[in-house]
């Protein structure tokens, strides 16, 4: 598959503009997924696709043939997703700054399932676990994702973040760290 | 027995510790540590990924076509690299008499300028001129690092915008000097510019600018204190080396003239 996609590469920087389409339509929905699971957000997920595969094909001559271009359009997307967390997270600052306290935290919610007191804790759940993230710098949140949900290395990681892979496990510990403490409140005591 | 600490657990449970099966050896033995480990497990287990939003087989073609018409045509190359090979026999003869040609009048060339040369160059100047541009660049770089890891110190809400600024431009030029520094068997600097280089990626994406609690975690966390007493060695280090590196090259100007 990727050797394919190094001859339609090639085809590209041939002249050949048509051909970047294919590699858009086979890498497309990987690029989304990683894109929603930081952003956390649809729109904002399909414009970082739009971002990454944009930015890809300005940097398409600079693209090395030893990589895969499934990993190389996917760093660029991780990047993208990046930019766009943070750039959200200055716009919502002080939205951020009533909702972390964790004294205020509550979830009101409508009864609409068949099991309303099930749904309504694993919503709750949901919702705090929504906030921990939300405390988490978009580095951290970014080199958590990519570690516990897309199932990452450290060394994948640095070189998706551009930064050592010690630093790289650093935030990954960090971003735990923060977490567990703000998920606390759901641990059951025996 | 010396417990594993939350570190080395993390380590565990994404699979990168250092040797498994002494962990593993270590969590059967410990009940502290087993317990800690479940809970652990326990937490992380309750982060689940939220499902990802489905997107149909023409969401590729729909990506394509929104970003299509602002993406130009490359150009292609007017003679690929292996074009020569296409010459005729004749042609081949022809390129052969113009690299020897252009061989005799090289080397023709290299004869006479040494023979009309009077004064020999210093083949060490270029060198040395080249080292000295780098150290006094990454002298300036230190200091600048420096001068922001004095105002973290001191920082207040309203220093926010352009400690972070900063902090990202250091951080692209950390990078480049990390990477230098790393194949040139120097440990110290390249430690202390990989721990400058977190303590930037922290400075420069945080996103809620820094809040004075935020600034106290940042100086516990990462100990921005020691960085920076570090970061003046080294740059009174490389001060000296860049002193040194002139005065060698005043020196020798002196014994050409």
């Amino acid at each position: 598959m990727e050797g394919n996609d190094h001859a339609i590469i090639r085809a590209v920087l041939a002249g050949d503009k048509d051909a970047y389409g294919l590699l858009v339509a086979r890498h497309s929905q990987n690029v989304f997924r990683v894109a929603f699971r930081i952003t956390g957000d649809e729109a904002d997920a399909d414009e970082v696709v739009q971002d990454a595969f944009l930015r890809g094909y300005q940097r398409l001559e600079g693209f090395e043939s030893r990589s895969e271009f499934g990993t190389w359009i996917y760093r660029i997307a991780v990047n993208c997703a990046l930019n766009m967390v943070n750039k959200r997270k200055v716009e919502a600052t002080y939205q951020i700054g009533e909702e972390s306290d964790p004294e205020r935290r509550q979830v009101q919610l409508a009864d609409t399932a068949a099991d309303p007191e099930r749904s309504l804790l694993s919503r709750e759940i949901e919702a705090l676990q929504k906030t921990a993230m939300r405390d988490l710098t978009a580095t951290e949140k970014t080199a958590f994702i990519l570690r516990h949900m897309e199932g990452h290395t450290t060394t994948e990681i640095a070189a998706a973040l551009q930064i050592a892979p010690n630093a790289a496990k650093q935030v990954v510990f960090r971003a735990v760290q923060k977490l567990r403490r703000n998920l606390a409140p759901l641990r059951v005591i025996p | 027995m010396k417990h594993l600490n939350e570190e080395e657990l993390i380590d565990h449970y994404y699979g990168e510790s250092e040797s498994p099966a002494a962990v593993t050896e270590h969590l059967r033995e410990c009940g502290d540590c087993a317990r800690n480990y479940a809970v652990l497990e326990r937490d992380l287990a309750e982060i689940k990924p939220s499902p990802v939003p489905a997107r149909d087989a023409a969401y590729g073609e729909q990506v394509w076509q929104s970003i299509r018409g602002s993406l130009p045509v490359y150009q292609a190359p007017k003679r690929s690299r292996w074009g020569w090979l296409a010459l005729p026999p004749w042609g081949f003869a022809a390129a052969a008499t113009a690299c020897l040609l252009v061989a005799a009048a090289f080397f023709a060339g290299r004869q006479w300028e040494h023979r009309n040369t009077p004064i020999a160059t210093n083949p060490g100047n270029g060198e040395q001129g080249k080292q000295r541009v780098v150290l006094v660049v990454l002298g300036d770089h230190l200091d600048r690092s420096e001068r922001l890891l004095v105002e973290l110190k001191h920082a207040d809400p309203s220093t926010e915008v352009p400690l972070q600024a900063e902090a990202r431009d250091l951080l692209s030029a950390n990078r480049l000097y990390r990477e230098s520094v790393k194949s040139s068997q120097d440990p110290t600097m390249a430690n202390a510019l990989d721990h400058l280089e977190r303590v930037l990626t922290e400075v420069a994406n945080e996103p809620a600018g820094l809040s004075a609690a935020r600034l106290d975690e940042l100086q516990k966390e990462m100990n921005t204190d020691g960085l920076l007493f570090e970061v003046r060695v080294l740059r009174s280090r490389v001060q000296e080396d860049v002193d040194q590196n002139s005065g060698t090259s005043k020196a020798t100007k002196g014994v050409s003239i």
